[in-house]
């Protein structure tokens, strides 16, 4: 590149660094900002404190684990059968894969309430609706991550090794396989953990307790604590990703669908 | 006349030399290969001839013009790459037409001139297709076609031939060859492949670790290699220690054998430790009475090459490689046979190191 | 395909009750999950738009009803009007920042710093974003603030947050971001020969750019345009959490007639949201297109 053509370079990248960390230097100064004319950890003491806080941060928590928990159940054996024995049901599946991305959440949400809502399918208040669809939301980033870490291994010859040593298929799925997939499943987990942590519309909808609705509220009622929620909610994702990045050894990190 | 000259060229990357006291004058319509094994500086030479890399030392002067600074789009060098780099998003007659495109060329000259290369390299059909269309052969003549489509006054080409079959080498290399004299076009050709070296250079430059280690015709550089590099680089070769008996008389002795040779020993002493060579088709069996060179050996091993048999011996504590022409009337010794082999003075080679 | 031919062999080489039938069963559960939880759902939505509500016949009304609608055209114009401005922008700036990072001739470890901070950019969508350039630029955020003390106030000069533009500028931080990470590659699959090929006849950096390197990215810039087109227009929590529901988006309507029947017409509801879903698939078809066709020239 010329000499001049560097110039330009650092004149962009220094825009995207001014336009990436403003919002976020403003978020935490804002945090700081609950006592009148000192900057003090207040706002955080407060949110941390509240038993709502508490509550709806443990929700997400836990609606995050059990969709990892459905997802590694139903997406390993779903790809290793797919990837061992059924190519021709490949582009249905990857097809099915993609689609979270056609439907955006408010649709999904949309759909599933009007679905779910009537006989026979009386679910739409249960939990277990919200984390399915949460597993559904995921399936992308988590089926595609988990086909990644397949492609890797030899499925093939390991099954018949296991097999040739008298290996049942739980056996073989759940001692052979998913140690072999540990860090592209890790980096499926992580990347589902940030959407879910961050998701506010199939909670809102759904009438779930969870993070974000729970900072909309927020947002309402006060000033300064939601701004201590979004820099918590910032440090959640950036450690996600970072975990990802580590694990996955800089594996690019995607876009997520459920957040905005 | 000298057309090319690269003069006191050195290359220094962050510390480490990578080229150094490089000096070479090419005349024109010189077809010089660059020989060496990866990381010798061959192909760096060849791109600070393009103006892809700044020498830290030397010049570099084109035709009486010193083009050591120029930037590479000044040159009017043309430049074959290892990958082809053909631009996928054109066709191929757009690829060799971009040259004249870029300086201004009346569109009708250069219809003209693309025709008049896709002639040249037999792919007179092929000018609307794209490179992914091509095979790898066809698009390395394309390449070569675009470098040339601009007339430039020297052809570079970095081992242009080294991604493709052994077979599609050896008929694009003599291709490249003849259309290089039938233009009368200054060619540098870097390669590892000794073979080709060989076969198509009017000189070879043999490179090994930035340093140049022999320059002449390939005729040279395969008979009288002027060190253990060269001649173990190009071609197999024999070779052992040998020991200094009388200078004058130039007589050594391998492993208790008396050997005469024509080198020059004037500037070694008796006792002198030397190292020798001896290519293996100047080694043969006698035939006849002969009293130099006679040395004892112990068949270990015949290896069936097609046109040459490939004999290996043991003559005292070396082992030796013997190549003789496949002649299926002619009957082989056994393995484990004793048998006496020569070679004459001419082919005991002192090499320098 | 090897396994295909392997599969041939495997009913002959084994029993009837072979292992074949246990691979059909590993994969219902997820057949069932994606029908239950997405392909039914979603086609709900589909037949439910071709619904009269009222009667529970099949029609076309709905869609009709959604054309004559002067609000909710409003709507979809709005939607296209932020996501074009937004892929473009985006796209642009997007762009420009990769490239400076990848062949603009600086440190290596922009190039890496760049990636992870666009991974979580691009994740920081939703209501923590919308606070964040509520802390930043609403009448008391903080560089509002700075920008008033320096003798500037931006809304003494019409600059308003909870509208149209303030809304764009949000969704440009996920945009720019989902730029530079999937054009990456492409701008990686730029071959160092082909600038050195191009130089080497003659050409300047403009002719290089011209003739070269820009015809060959501009499938991958457009396709990757379409998908951060797609990806405004199915956005919701981050316009939701900033404006209250007040800018007339397809989605806010679809989240307001979740809420409530505002539309007075459940059907319509349907429509709005089959509409939504074809602009989705007609995106994201556009990008894979054209996403194929990058990689052709760059493999």
């Amino acid at each position: 590149m010329k000499r001049g053509g560097v110039i330009w370079s650092w004149f962009w990248m220094a825009l995207g660094i001014l336009y990436f960390f403003l919002p976020l230097l403003a978020t935490f100064l804002f945090s700081l900002r609950a006592v009148k004319g000192v900057l003090s950890f207040k706002a955080y003491q407060n949110v941390f404190s509240t038993g709502e806080f508490v509550t709806n941060f443990s929700y997400s928590l836990l609606w995050a684990v059990l969709t990892i928990i459905v997802g590694i159940l139903i997406f390993v054996p779903t790809a290793y059968w797919v990837r061992l024995r059924l190519p021709q049901v490949r582009t249905a599946v990857e097809f099915i894969t993609l689609l979270p991305f056609v439907v955006p959440a408010i649709v999904f949400v949309f759909g599933l309430v009007r679905t779910f809502s009537q006989p026979p399918f009386l679910i739409v208040d249960s939990p277990a609706l919200l984390v399915a669809a949460y597993t559904v939301l995921s399936m992308p980033y988590m089926y595609r991550s988990i086909d990644t870490g397949l492609r890797a291994i030899d499925v093939r010859t390991l099954t018949e090794a296991a097999q040739s040593l008298g290996a049942g298929w739980g056996t073989i799925l759940f001692r052979v396989i998913l140690p072999n997939i540990r860090v592209a499943i890790l980096s499926g987990a992580f990347l589902s953990f940030a959407i879910v942590m961050g998701e506010y519309i199939l909670a809102q909808y759904l009438a779930k307790p969870a993070f974000a609705p729970y900072m909309a509220f927020l947002i309402q009622q006060k000033a300064y604590e939601p701004a201590a929620l979004a820099v918590l909610s910032f440090a959640l994702t950036w450690a996600s990703l970072g975990i990802i990045q580590v694990v996955g050894r800089g594996r690019g990190p995607a876009q997520i669908a459920g957040g905005h | 006349m000298t057309h090319l000259t690269l003069s006191n060229i050195s290359k220094q990357f962050s510390g480490t030399t990578v080229v150094r006291d490089f000096n070479l004058d090419v005349k024109k319509g010189e077809f010089v290969s660059f020989l060496g094994p990866s990381g010798c500086g061959k192909t760096t030479t060849l791109r600070m001839i393009a103006g892809f890399e700044v020498p830290t030392t030397g010049k570099v002067i084109l035709d009486n013009v010193e083009i050591t600074d120029k930037a590479p789009n000044q040159r009017n060098v043309g430049m074959v790459f290892q990958a082809y780099a053909l631009f996928p998003n054109m066709t191929v007659a757009q690829n060799i037409g971009f040259g004249m495109r870029i300086h201004r060329e009346p569109e009708s000259a250069i219809k003209e001139r693309v025709a008049e290369m896709l002639a040249l390299i037999n792919l007179e059909q092929k000018g609307k297709s794209y490179p992914s269309e091509l095979s790898g052969g066809q698009q390395q003549r394309v390449a070569l076609a675009r470098a040339l489509a601009n007339r430039p006054q020297v052809l570079l080409l970095d081992e242009p031939l080294s991604a493709l079959d052994a077979k599609i080498r050896v008929a694009l290399r003599a291709e490249i060859r003849s259309i290089q004299r039938k233009l009368g076009i200054t060619a540098i050709y870097v390669t590892h492949d000794q073979e080709e070296a060989l076969s198509i250079s009017d000189r070879i430059v043999v490179m090994s670790q930035g340093q140049m280690e022999q320059v002449g015709t390939p005729f040279e550089i395969y008979n009288f290699p002027q060190t253990a590099f060269v001649a173990s680089f190009v071609g197999t070769l024999n070779t052992t220690d040998a020991e200094v008996i009388d200078p004058a008389k130039k007589l050594i002795r391998i492993d208790g054998v008396q050997l005469e040779t024509a080198e020059q020993l004037d500037d070694r002493q008796k006792g002198d430790k030397i190292r020798i060579a001896i290519r293996p088709e100047r080694l043969n069996f006698v035939s006849v009475e002969k009293k130099v060179n006679v040395l004892d050996c112990t068949i270990e091993n015949i290896t069936f090459l097609g046109s040459v048999v490939r004999i290996q011996v043991t003559i005292g504590s070396n082992r030796f490689n013997m190549d003789t022409f496949n002649n299926p009337f002619l009957e082989l010794p056994k393995i484990g046979a004793k048998e006496q082999v020569t070679c004459s003075r001419e082919a005991v080679l002192v090499l320098k190191n | 395909m090897t396994t295909l031919v392997e599969k041939r062999d495997a009913p002959k080489a084994r029993p009837a009750h072979s292992k074949f039938s246990w691979a059909w069963l590993g994969v219902v559960p997820f057949f069932l999950f994606a029908f239950m939880f997405l392909i039914y759902p979603s086609s709900t939505i589909a037949s439910g738009s071709f619904i009269d509500s009222n009667t529970h016949a099949f029609t076309f009304q709905n869609f009709v009803h959604l054309l004559h609608n002067p609000n909710l055209i409003g709507a979809y114009w709005i939607s296209i009007k932020i996501s074009l401005i937004t892929s473009l922008g985006g796209g642009i700036f997007g762009f420009l920042l990769a490239y400076s990072a990848i062949r603009g001739g600086l440190p290596s470890f922009m190039r890496s710093s760049l990636m992870t901070f666009c991974g979580v950019a691009s994740n920081f969508a939703g209501v923590p974003l919308a606070f964040a350039f509520i802390a930043l630029l609403s009448p008391a955020g903080v560089l509002t603030g700075w920008l008033t003390a320096m003798g500037y106030n931006p809304y003494f000069h019409g600059f308003q947050l909870y509208t149209f533009w303030g809304l764009s500028i949000v969704y440009m931080y996920f945009q720019f971001p989902l730029m530079v990470l999937v054009i990456a590659p492409a701008i990686d699959g730029l071959r160092k020969e082909w600038l050195e090929a191009s130089e080497n006849l003659g050409a300047s950096s403009f002719q290089y750019w011209r003739y070269v390197a820009f015809p060959i990215l501009l499938p991958s810039i457009l396709g990757t345009m379409i998908l951060l087109f797609g990806n405004s227009f199915g956005a919701f929590a981050t316009a939701q959490a900033l404006t209250g529901g007040s800018i007339n988006l397809v989605t806010i309507v679809i989240g307001a007639q979740l809420r409530g029947d505002v539309l007075g017409d459940a059907g319509l509801g349907y429509a709005l949201a089959l509409g939504m879903v074809v602009v989705m698939a007609v995106a994201i078809t556009g990008y894979t297109l054209l996403q194929r066709q990058t990689e052709r020239w760059l493999r």
